[in-house]
């Protein structure tokens, strides 16, 4: 009745690797295409594959990987946030309103503060009280937005100098920035593939109620998830309000729930939740960046690369939905 | 079709990386015909099928259909060889109308655009009345009983007109008496229509009752194929499970004088109650009642699913009212619901996780996953609930169905956390002969290995109450109308329940529906 247990590891090492092989060249697309990319872009333009440049793509990376980690595991378990872009702005003109009086860790509390209220809200909202995630962080979208220009109604720069030492400068080599998002990608890998908490957010991904009925506690996990993206936002904000030495409300992080939600789905984490890797995560948002570096080198308008930007969107939906057809059909 | 002819299937193979599920089989499907396609989980039946319905597509052999010789179908070329297939998970959806649903692809409009409301009402009635069967095609969906879901399929197949009708695993989510309404009304099909019915089971003594053609399929051959008038009981389980032991299959007898596990108090559920009831260490309780008699709300409130209504509950003499399933798991209650796809199996995972899920915790170190402990802890559980394949890598979608339902068994009956009363509806769901009574055997070791440990089950099917359980409780309507002894036979429980079932039928509209 039992396989003997060689046959059953033999047997399931030669059936992973003749798994299916159209859907794990798929699995390669992305590196592929960031490569093609680079190359591309390479010929084009001198400028591109210089150290400075390449340091300036993965700078600007950094704050929209610290935004992409959290939400990419907040899809996962089948959730969406519209609002970080406001977050992100909410968090980064709290901060400054402190540092402009030279209170740099209490402007540091007041951005996480704000970050995690902000969750706290989407989350209870959504897992407690029952409402849709999409009406919800629209909501929170467009009052995270208001709250920000309020208190920015005196600009708000000129930050003391550890600051913004911290958001231009290097360790060993490496931007800051690039650290914290180093350190945050590490910490969702940690989440999602070393802790069971993990596999119980896929689990709410792919089926919610058969969550619940196991025992998981569903409503702490999605809560638990709109916390980190609310916190993983307000990181962001406080990065790019040290970096840019300002923390303009009514700009800041406009437009990064589309920019994120995009390298996320391009990162093959799909809508419907219940699968993704982060490392894949990681590829999307560079493979984004090094688009948007590349178009900026190349002279596109704001408005064309706006169109790229969008096709980018729909062009991941579409990989997407190959890849599931082809899993189906194997 | 015009004219009915065989669905002849001769040296169909499929394999799957390696692992050959279906070997050179050859079987012919006459129209006319009930043929039952038996086996034991994982025997290649739904494979089989759909290698029918243009699912799967084989990797050598021939389908000849209407004279046509096929290397394998697509869908629509199934469509259009004249073959229907029911599948065991509704397709129809909730929030439509039957009517909808039936036409549904197919609408029939006035002047080619609007949709014909009225035409689609009068065609389902035609069609239910054909079918001699009783519902409004102005409902939704979502507000049916299972088994009348199971018709409204029956009635968009035939609406094709179809020369074959699959149905795989038709009855396992039945009472008692819908599987009879369906089973009449599938040989009736057949006979009058002169339709080939090809229908898969794992409830034997309904293939005595209507195939005219049985076939057998183990690890992907078939053993034989028999007229169905020939057979007997015995035979059919011998032929399937050959190594089955059934020497202890007799209910064990009880100690009235063991301590209590649980004790409900004038306990009320959503539908059920009041209910006074002492469960004590040992016990394997069955709870029998027809389709709405309220078994799986009184199942699903005991394991903290659904608040109660009313009453108290003890368990081993500590009060017990969990607000959560998570605090009834915690407090060593756990429920294995009815319903495996919607409700158990998470499909895109793999085996591993599927089993390990809730007991993730229990094999970490220093809070982070070990695969090694993982893979031990799935390892033993596998060979406990004999899964096959074992491969814990696999998606839990590409298991049987009754592998599947070993998943979530090896989910909470293992040595990972204790758990003290399991709570199981419907538990041997597509389960095979040979691995249901190796579940028995092992839900009966489940409450003698340790002390304070009882079963609590519900099922439709009284021969599975009859062989399981050592206490039974008999449900109508919502009321325990008592508590009988096993061993008093299964028409007699049939007699119990269906002596206070005319007053029950009306309210099992709608009932038993999760939400
Ligand atoms: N897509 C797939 N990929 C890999 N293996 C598969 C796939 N589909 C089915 N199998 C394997 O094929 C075998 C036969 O499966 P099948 O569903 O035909 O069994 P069955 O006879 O219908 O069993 P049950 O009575 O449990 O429904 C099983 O071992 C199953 O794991
Ligand atoms: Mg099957």
């Amino acid at each position: 009745m039992n396989e003997p247990a060689t046959q059953t590891g033999a047997l399931g090492f030669f059936n992973r690797q003749g798994a299916d092989p159209i859907a794990r060249m798929l699995g390669l697309f992305l590196p592929l295409a960031t490569i093609l990319l680079m190359v591309l872009f390479a010929t084009q333009s001198d400028a591109f594959l210089t150290l400075a440049n390449l340091r300036g793509i993965t700078l600007q990376s950094a704050a929209t990987i610290v935004l992409a980690v959290p939400t990419a595991l907040l899809l996962m378990s089948a959730g969406i946030d519209l609002s970080i872009g406001s977050t992100v702005a909410v968090a980064g003109v709290m901060a400054g309103i402190f540092w402009q009086q030279d209170l740099i860790w209490a402007g540091l509390a007041a951005g996480l503060a704000a970050g995690l209220v902000i969750g706290l809200v989407n989350g209870s909202l959504v897992s407690l009280a029952g409402l849709n995630p999409i009406v919800v962080t629209l909501g929170t979208l467009a009052i995270g937005r208001g709250i920000a220009q309020v208190f920015a109604d005196n600009p708000i720069f000129d930050f003391p100098e550890p600051v913004v030492a911290f958001g231009a400068g290097s360790t060993l080599e490496i931007p800051n920035l690039v650290w914290v998002a180093i350190v945050v990608v590490v910490l969702g890998m940690i989440v999602l593939n070393r802790l069971p908490y993990g596999k119980h957010l896929i689990a709410v991904g792919v089926n919610e109620r058969a969550a619940y009925l196991a025992g998981l506690r569903v409503k702490m996990i999605k809560l638990s998830l709109y916390v980190a993206t609310g916190l993983g936002a307000a990181i962001a904000g406080i990065m790019l309000a040290a970096r840019f030495n300002s923390a303009p409300g009514g700009t800041l992080g406009v437009g990064t729930e589309l920019f994120v939600l995009t390298a996320v789905l391009l990162g093959g984490v799909p809508f419907t939740g219940g699968q993704g890797a982060i490392w894949r995560v990681v590829i999307g948002v560079l493979l984004l960046g090094i688009l948007r570096n590349g178009m900026v080198l190349l002279n596109f308008s704001s408005e064309s690369a706006q169109i790229v930007l969008g096709s980018v969107l729909i062009i991941a939906a579409a990989l997407e939905l190959v890849r599931q057809r082809l899993y189906r059909k194997q | 079709m015009n004219q009915p002819a065989s669905v002849v299937i001769s040296d169909l193979t499929k394999s799957y990386g390696g692992n050959t599920v279906l070997d050179h089989a050859s079987v012919t499907f006459s129209p006319g015909r009930v043929h039952a396609l038996l086996g034991p989980n994982g025997a290649g039946k739904s494979t089989l099928l759909g290698c029918l319905s243009g699912a799967v597509q084989p990797d050598s052999g021939t389908i000849t259909c209407s004279g046509r010789a096929y290397r394998g179908f697509t869908p629509s070329e199934a469509f259009g060889a004249g073959i229907s297939t029911i599948y065991q998970h509704f397709q129809a959806i909730d929030d439509l109308t039957v009517a909808d649903n039936i036409y549904l692809g197919a609408e029939l409009r006035r002047g080619g655009v609007m949709i014909n409301s009225r035409a689609q009402l009068a065609g389902a009635s035609a069609l239910f009345e054909r079918l001699g069967v009783d519902i409004d095609p102005r409902a939704t969906v979502g507000s049916l009983s299972v088994g009348q879901r199971q018709l409204v399929e029956i009635a968009k197949a035939l609406r094709h007109e179809p020369a074959t009708l699959i149905l795989d695993e038709p009855t396992s989510a039945l009472s008692q008496t819908e599987s009879v309404l369906l089973l009449e009304l599938v040989t009736r099909l057949a006979h009058d229509l002169d339709i080939a019915v090809i229908y898969v089971t794992h409830l034997l003594h309904e293939v005595l009752t209507v195939a005219d053609e049985v076939t057998v399929l183990r690890d992907g051959k078939i053993v034989w194929t028999r007229p169905g008038g020939d057979l007997d009981m015995q035979t059919l389980v011998t032929t399937i499970s050959p190594d089955v032991d059934d020497s202890e299959l007799i209910s064990q007898s009880r100690d009235a004088s063991n301590a209590a596990v649980l004790e409900l108090d004038e306990f009320s559920s959503g539908f059920t109650g009041p209910l006074t009831v002492t469960i004590k260490e040992g016990d394997i309780v069955g709870v029998f009642g027809l389709l709405g008699s309220g078994r799986s709300d009184l199942l699903e409130t005991i394991s903290g699913v659904h608040p109660r209504r009313a009453g108290h509950a003890l368990l081993h003499g500590r009060p017990y009212n969990p607000a959560s399933v998570r605090s009834a798991i915690n407090a060593g209650v756990a429920l294995i619901p009815s319903d495996r796809s919607t409700m158990s199996i998470f499909g895109p995972m793999t085996a591993l996780e599927n089993v390990l899920l809730p007991r993730w915790p229990q094999t970490t170190r220093f809070l982070l996953r070990s695969k090694d402990n993982e893979s031990k802890a799935f390892e033993r559980i596998a060979l406990s609930v004999q899964l096959k394949p074992p491969f814990p890598w696999q998606s839990a979608e590409r298991f049987s169905g009754g592998n599947a339902q070993k998943l979530v068994v090896g989910r909470w009956l293992n040595d990972l956390a204790p758990v003290s009363v399991l709570v199981l509806d419907e538990p041997t769901q597509g389960i095979d002969v040979g691995s249901r009574r190796e579940l028995y055997r092992l839900l009966r070791s489940f409450v003698k290995d340790e002390p304070g440990r009882a079963v609590i089950f519900a099922s439709s099917d009284p021969e599975e109450i009859e062989r399981l359980a050592n206490r039974v409780l008999v449900l109508s309507d919502g009321v325990l109308i008592g508590e009988v002894e096993p061993g008093l036979g299964e028409d007699a429980l049939l007699g119990l329940v269906h002596s206070r079932e005319g007053a029950s039928i009306k309210r099992t509209i709608g009932e038993e529906q999760y939400e």
